[in-house]
């Protein structure tokens, strides 16, 4: 009897052991979890790191978002050999939830929107050493989300529009662009505020006063708020910010990765080769090492030595060749932009210009590449650290002449706009234009107008500005889309009321109920 | 537990103890006999009822064994005959004479920390007849169960190495439908266990059978028990086998015929003005067969050598496993060495059994799925091409402007071996008090390891792949897990009362850990890597994590039959897990049945009714199979960015993945009425099941929308509600004619039906690329474009209007596919989706058949789903030459010479008629399939016994060789890829034809 009682009780005192209940409450220590994260300062800084963090993406400044907003635009075509993502961006969009363009673009913007508002919604919770730290924070990710969401309004106009740190159950509603762009308005007066108008060489990347300007001014002038749009530029032209920015002398060092960070820069994307690690290694959310340089080069270099998922329309050449420069040449900004079969014949003090280290090969025919961030000498890379000058002085110098047109007529501040961008590749002045009929522009505003659609598509060409530009002049009336079409046969794809707004990821439509599918598709 | 409860234990051990004392020994001998023709029966098993150990006859059929009192029952079975029940009533010796017949009554079945006997079931349970694995080649025991239990759905892979999926009783979940894999008494194991040690296969399928593992076996419980020795000499058993594979092949186009068809690609798109496209393309030369590169006749060898034996005392098993599996894909392959020891062994009120398996693998990795890259590459683009950074062809611009991947440089470029280690143990000691009360402490231990190494050479296989450097990749994966179990069984029969009562203490930890490190430019020799890591000078990045979790269990079941007759089963089990936050972590988790049997009452006399019994069962499972820290959110901590001139990287963190902190367990409701007879001097067999089942709080990673910001996963969430309901039906015929000839057949049907109740996060629709899931319907129903037919002409374009004259297509082209404007608007639109297909099988299909004459056996498998809708993957990649990729031959493009009407014109770089998310795709994927032919031989004993072995039988199986079907894809029977769309074959691998030979000898 007793020696069962003591088997058993041996048996037993296992279980006593094992079931202590509290043994369940496991805590997931492989890194931090968010209940002990955002307290302090530092951990304001990192989240503020990771909302920069979303640059080097797919979707986002790595690569599709090039093919997209170029392709689009009159100035690009895409060729790729992929079918699917070249007829993306000629407006043959036939299955919305496309991954590699309509869905990356989509999420990994609202991503960085997600990483923004974590920020946004703690850091006023924090004790900081310096008040003018937060600020500057605060500045920082409203101008990223801000950013962000410009893009996004630009692709897909009617977007669900989120402020607030997300939980799973969201179904966020969806706002029109003026709801969007008059938020936007709001953050970036803000950032202005906020941010400082310089920054040491260390804090390259991070975004100025002026910045915050020149984006709020892209902003207001998409919204055609013109007044506003010339308060912001005004600061730039002709106040404070005149003492930090400037055109650069010579227009290519807008696009080597040797002259980054210049006067000319308001705000350019940093890119760099740190990480080197393997082509596999991109668009990891959880790779440390993931890369944080950037595919334009591969993206854009020609058939048969980058992918050539996008390329430049043939009448860009001509345009640029219609004007000779004051000393009798062909116009810098051609040389620069472009590669095309000619440019050893109208550049004939550049001859020996390489392809990635390549001659022109005959079998490319009339077709034109785009140069504008290549490091040409040498053999392509996969990857390339050249920065991607998101907002240019001579974009803001053309704006301005724009909304001053808009307002008042071409004003001479308006001309001294535009001039001083044409003076800076050599060209004459515009009243002295030997092509086009300068009397004409500087007296009349619709011409004045006229030319700088021009002008914007010479000096900007190929740069993710032109999209932009076409849907602030409007894409609604079938003589823009003629004439469109005489240059872009792309625009025979296009829809009036329907193609000048991607088609919203269907996935996100179908699930989300206060989401409706942009019109016509 | 608390100090309490122990003392509640205590005090009833004390009466029990009080009540029956008495233990003595008596040894009993005897003879068994065929009652027809006299003859002795050998290798007949003889035991005490609810004893311990057991005897074995002789040649003679002569037995002798210790039994506890001269008043024992024995209990006699031979394999064929029907078992009988003998009180001794004081006798030390007994001569029994058994009836051939079926023994399948008395069949013992194992239900979870017990054992039952077949016909006192009350709950839904398969048993899997085990001799047909034998005939198997299949090296994977979830593979090898295929057809072979109702309500059972198995699907193989192909891949060497990869495991079957197996589904029970359809969804009911929509993380994870597998059913949980108990072997020997340890959770899991069935992925490296070695078909020829199984013994026994059950299959729990309603929750009152599954009940008493509560929260793991909401989709179903398989409990498989290995062999062990049986008392007598050692018996020591070969079995060796030559498998030969083959896997099916697309009939795609050669260089020649591709060309033809490419080149009206190219004419077509010049004529329609495709932008870019100026002249057609200057092809290479070559001749690819890919198919033919990657495919081989794959040899798949496998061995077993097993000793068996034991007394009166102990008795064991030992078995080792030698497999080798050269894959029949290039670059694949699956080499396994097992090694298994069980034991067991008892002293008076002691016994104790010890599983030891250890397993040694080796996996070569395959890089892609070919089934998908041989319709992506041109057959044009040569294998090898020196132009290219290391030396393999692949797409080019000018000459095939394709972006398909070169499978053969794939395998070369990127070697991936995969060695891992498996040993699982456990042992288990019982005290076994007064014939009755069983206290039994069982200890399980698995640990697990594997590394994976990769060597990327430098080198592509793609159009525009970049030229990567040369690494050296190195994971670790390495996992504890340990199970300790405590239950007290009583099991006792009173006069006519029958009671089996257990309650028990469960608890299990585990805990898993990875380790990784890639290391850029290893150094070369020659054209030979060095793999070393040492040996690789260039960058090294790392990085790793853990995992844990622990569950916590108290369970308790009675068996309460009275008479035989009435029959009532109650479980409860209580479980906690650390999976789930703290304040929603316990469930309860209750069922109960009750079976009567109208055969045993007195009133029932049918002649040709052997036995028939009904039974009900209602119950309530759990599921928490989610993550280790679903609920808890964390920083990602990967996140830099650079600033600055010079350039620094700054370190950002911030949530990636969002979470759900509100999760609770996931619930399933299932009621099951069913009926089981056995007829006709026990030759038929008959069990018809009706269940319903009710999840509900469903466990999911339903996608959330990407405008949350979410990344890193979706994450977990009760979603909503789901049932399930359905029928099946089990019915085997066993006969004899004459003493030489027997033959069985036995098929088995079932139907499930599911419907979606209710949506996570409020939701009262759910959507994917090609699926819709909506309250009321079922899940995964195809929600698709429907396509009418092909413009035939420009007046054909014209006329496709809506009911207000708008031309609905004014963009189309004769050739180009005419759509349904389903929502009348115009235009075609996302809106035009529409309900076109049911991925669900109407009913599902097992078919065996057997004979055996003299020495010769034959058996015949068949399995079959009926009435489902599948989307063909293969048809949608190969579209339309869209993208250059290779097509079938005997296509026939829409022409207008060939004006088709169910296929569109071929372009180059225009899309619109190959989408995937088109009715075009579907097929009818009915099929029935005669899965295994086996035919065998076994020499006659007295030939075989002349040289000095028991047992000669050789065979041969054909497997997969014969499929009815009418669906055009590779293979009808396909992994799915998740339930929203279960009936989409994603150019998935298809199953293996193969043949096997084997041989096994017994000395």
């Amino acid at each position: 009897m007793k020696r069962y009682i003591v088997y058993l009780t041996g048996v037993f005192s296992l279980i006593v052991i094992s079931c202590d209940e509290s043994k369940l409450d496991i805590n997931n220590e492989n890194t931090i979890s968010t209940g002990n994260f955002w307290k302090t300062e530092a951990d304001i800084e990192h989240g503020v790191v990771a909302v920069y963090n979303m640059f080097y993406r797919q979707g986002t400044w790595t690569r599709n978002i090039y093919t997209q907003m170029q392709g689009m635009a009159d100035d690009g075509v895409s060729l790729a050999g992929w079918t699917e993502l070249n007829e993306y961006a000629k407006f043959i969009f036939t299955n919305y939830n496309f991954g590699e363009v309509n869905t990356k673009i989509w999420r990994e913007h609202y991503i960085a929107v997600f990483r923004a508002n974590q920020v946004l919604d703690h850091i006023d919770d924090i004790p900081f050493s310096n008040e003018q730290h937060r600020q500057d924070l605060i500045g920082q990710v409203k101008f990223l989300r801000s950013f962000y969401y410009f893009y996004l309004t630009t692709l897909w106009e009617n977007i669900p529009f989120v402020l607030k740190t997300s939980s799973a159950s969201d179904a966020p509603e969806q706002k029109t662009p003026a709801e969007v762009f008059a938020q936007l308005e709001e953050d970036l007066n803000d950032a202005v505020s906020k941010l400082p108008a310089t920054r040491p060489e260390s804090d390259y990347g991070r975004p100025t006063k002026g910045a915050a300007y020149a984006l709020l001014a892209k902003v207001y002038m998409q919204d055609h708020k013109w007044q506003e749009a010339v308060q912001c530029l005004e600061w730039l032209v002709d106040g404070e910010g005149k003492n930090y920015y400037d055109l650069t002398t010579d227009y290519g060092d807008n696009f080597r990765n040797t002259t980054e960070n210049n006067r000319e820069s308001l705000y350019e994307i940093q890119f760099s080769l740190i990480n080197r690690v393997g082509f596999d290694q991109t668009d990891n959310h959880l790779d440390p090492n993931a890369q944080l340089g950037t595919q334009i080069e591969m993206n854009q270099a020609p058939v048969g030595i980058g992918w050539n998922n996008v390329e430049a329309r043939r009448w860009l050449v001509d345009y640029y060749k219609r004007e000779q420069t004051t000393d009798g040449k062909n116009d810098m900004r051609l040389f620069y932009s472009v590669w095309y079969d000619d440019a050893g014949k109208d550049f004939p003090e550049r001859p020996d210009t390489l392809i990635y280290g390549n001659n022109w090969r005959a079998d490319w025919g009339k077709r034109v590449f785009i140069k504008k961030y290549s490091t040409d000498e040498n053999p392509i890379y996969y990857w390339n650290d050249n920065n991607f000058r998101s907002l240019r002085y001579a974009d803001i110098l053309l704006l301005y002449a724009e909304a001053l047109n808009e307002l008042n007529g071409p004003t001479p501040k308006a001309i001294e706009c535009l001039n001083r961008v044409r003076q800076r590749v050599k060209l004459p002045a515009i009243q002295n234009s030997t092509y086009y009929d300068g009397a004409q522009i500087v007296s009349d505003k619709a011409a004045f107008k006229e030319h700088l659609k021009i002008e914007r598509a010479l000096e900007l060409s190929l740069e993710c500005v032109r999209w932009i530009d076409l849907k602030r002049w409007g894409l609604d009336d079938q003589a823009t889309i003629n004439e469109l079409k005489s240059r872009d046969s792309d625009f025979n794809n296009f829809i009036i009321g329907k193609s000048s707004r991607m088609p919203i990821p269907q996935s996100e439509v179908d699930n989300n109920p206060n989401l409706t599918q942009n019109p016509n598709y | 537990m608390k100090l309490r409860n122990l003392r509640l234990f205590c005090a009833l051990f004390c009466w029990l103890v009080t009540t029956q004392l008495a233990v003595a020994q008596v040894t009993v001998s005897g003879k068994v006999s065929d009652q027809n023709t006299g003859n002795p029966l050998a290798g007949a098993t003889v035991k005490e009822l609810n004893g311990q150990g057991g005897a074995t006859t002789d040649d003679a059929g002569a037995f002798s064994l210790s039994v506890s009192s001269a008043d024992a029952t024995l209990v006699v079975s031979y394999m064929g005959y029907q078992s009988q029940e003998i009180a001794l009533s004081g006798r030390k010796t007994v001569d029994i004479s058994l009836v051939a017949g079926d023994a399948a009554l008395d069949e013992v079945v194992v239900i979870g920390y017990g054992t039952v006997k077949k016909k006192d079931l009350t709950g839904a349970v398969s048993v899997v007849n085990t001799e047909l694995l034998r005939d198997r080649n299949s090296q994977d025991i979830v593979g090898a169960m295929q057809g072979l239990a109702s309500g059972v759905k198995v699907t193989s892979s192909g891949l060497p190495g990869q495991q079957a999926s197996i589904i029970i009783r359809g969804l009911g979940s929509l993380t994870n439908n597998a059913p949980l894999f108990i072997v020997d008494g340890m959770i899991g194991g069935e992925a490296h266990l070695n078909p020829a040690d199984v013994e026994s296969i059950q299959v729990l399928k309603d929750a009152s059978s599954a009940a008493i593992y509560g929260s793991r076996a909401a989709n179903g419980v398989v409990i498989i028990t290995t062999k062990s020795g049986k008392e007598g000499p050692m018996k020591i058993q070969f079995d060796g086998n030559v498998t030969s594979t083959n896997l099916p092949r697309y009939d795609l186009m050669d260089a020649e015929t591709w060309k033809r068809y490419d080149d009206l690609a190219y004419d077509e798109a010049i004529r329609t003005g495709v932008a870019g496209v100026v002249s057609r393309q200057n092809h290479f030369d070559a001749n690819t067969d890919w198919q033919e590169e990657m495919l081989r006749t794959g040899v798949l060898q496998n061995y077993n050598l097993s000793f068996s034996g034991g007394s009166k005392s102990g008795n064991y098993f030992v078995s080792f496993n030698r497999m080798v599996d050269d894959g029949a894909l290039y670059g694949s392959g699956y080499d396994r060495y097992g090694f298994r020891v069980n034991t067991s062994g008892k002293k008076g009120i002691f016994s104790y059994g010890e599983n030891f398996v250890y397993t040694k693998t080796d996996r070569k990795n395959l890089n892609g799925n070919p089934w998908a890259d041989f319709i992506a590459i041109s057959p044009t683009i040569p294998v090898k091409d020196e132009a290219n950074p290391g030396g393999y062809g692949y797409g080019n611009p000018d000459r095939a402007n394709n972006y398909g991947r070169n499978l053969v440089a794939m395998q070369e470029l990127r070697p991936q071996d995969n060695p891992e280690n498996l040993l699982k143990a456990n042992v288990f000691g019982q005290l076994s008090l007064f014939d009755a009360l069983h206290a039994k402490l069982n200890l399980a231990y698995t640990n697990y390891s594997g590394v994976t190494n990769t060597l990327r050479k430098s080198g592509n296989w793609t159009m525009g792949q970049g030229n990567d450097a040369a690494s050296l990749g190195f994971e670790n994966y390495r996992s504890d897990d340990i199970l300790i179990e405590q239950t007290l069984n009583y099991k006792k029969r009173i006069g006519r009362h029958d009671i089996d009562a257990i309650g028990g203490v469960t608890y299990n930890t585990f805990f898993g850990q990875t380790n990784w490190i890639t290391k850029l430019d290893p150094l070369v020799i020659g054209d030979k890597y060095i793999t070393s890591l040492d040996a690789a000078t260039g960058i090294t990045t790392a990085g790793g994590s853990y995992q844990k979790a622990r569950i916590l269990s108290y369970l308790g079941r009675v068996n309460y039959a009275f008479d035989d007759k009435y029959l009532v089963q109650a479980t409860i089990r209580r479980d906690g897990t650390s999976r789930l936050p703290e304040t929603t972590r316990w469930g309860n988790f209750a069922s109960f049945s009750a079976a009567w049997r109208i055969s045993g009452e007195p009133f029932f006399d049918v002649p040709f009714v052997n036995d028939l019994k009904l039974r009900a069962s209602h119950g309530t499972l759990g599921n928490s199979s989610i993550g280790y820290w679903d609920y808890q959110a964390v920083i990602n901590t990967a996140p830099r960015a650079v600033f600055g001139s010079p350039e620094t990287k700054v370190l950002g963190m911030t949530q990636s993945r969002l979470t759900n902190t509100d999760l609770v367990w996931e619930r399933k409701t299932t009621t099951n009425v069913g009926v089981d007879a056995v007829l006709l001097d026990n030759r038929l067999t008959f069990t018809a099941e009706y269940f319903h089942s009710k999840s509900k709080d469903l466990l999911v990673y339903l996608p959330i929308l990407m405008s949350s910001g979410n990344e890193g996963g979706n994450p977990a969430v009760n979603a909503g509600s789901l049932a399930n309901r359905g029928f099946e039906i089990e019915t085997g015929w066993k006969d004899k004619i004459g003493s030489e000839f027997s033959y069985s057949a036995s098929l088995n049907l079932s139907r499930v039906r599911n419907k979606v109740l209710d949506l996570g996060y409020g939701r009262v629709e759910y959507y994917e690329f090609l699926s819709k899931a909506a309250i009321g319907q079922p899940l995964g129903a195809f929600y698709l474009y429907r396509m009418l037919g092909v413009f035939q002409s420009a007046q054909d374009v014209e006329n496709h209007k809506n009911s207000q004259g708008m031309v609905i297509q004014p963009d189309a082209l004769p050739g180009d596919i005419k759509y349904d404007d389903y929502n009348n608007d115009g235009i075609i639109s996302s809106e035009d989706r529409q309900l076109v297909g049911n991925p669900w099988p109407k009913f599902e299909m097992g078919l065996s058949l057997g004979a055996a004459y003299k020495g010769f056996d034959i058996g015949i498998n068949g399995y079959g789903r009926f009435g489902q809708d599948v989307w063909n993957g293969a048809a949608a990649a190969a579209a339309d030459f869209a993208n250059n990729q290779n097509n079938f031959n005997g296509i026939v493009p829409w022409t207008p010479e060939n004006p088709v009407n169910d296929r569109p014109r071929i372009v180059f770089g225009d899309t619109r008629n190959s989408r995937g998310d088109q009715s075009r795709w579907l097929e009818n994927g009915s099929f029935f399939r005669l899965s295994q032919i086996a035919l065998g031989y076994t020499v006659p004993e007295r030939l075989s016994r002349g040289i000095g072995l028991e047992r000669i039988r050789t065979g041969v199986t054909l497997q997969n060789l014969v499929t009815f079907t009418r669906y055009t894809g590779l293979d009808p029977e396909f992994r799915d890829s998740g339930i929203f769309t279960i009936g989409a074959d994603n150019t998935s691998f298809p199953n293996p034809r193969s043949v096997m030979f084997s041989l096994s000898f017994t000395f």
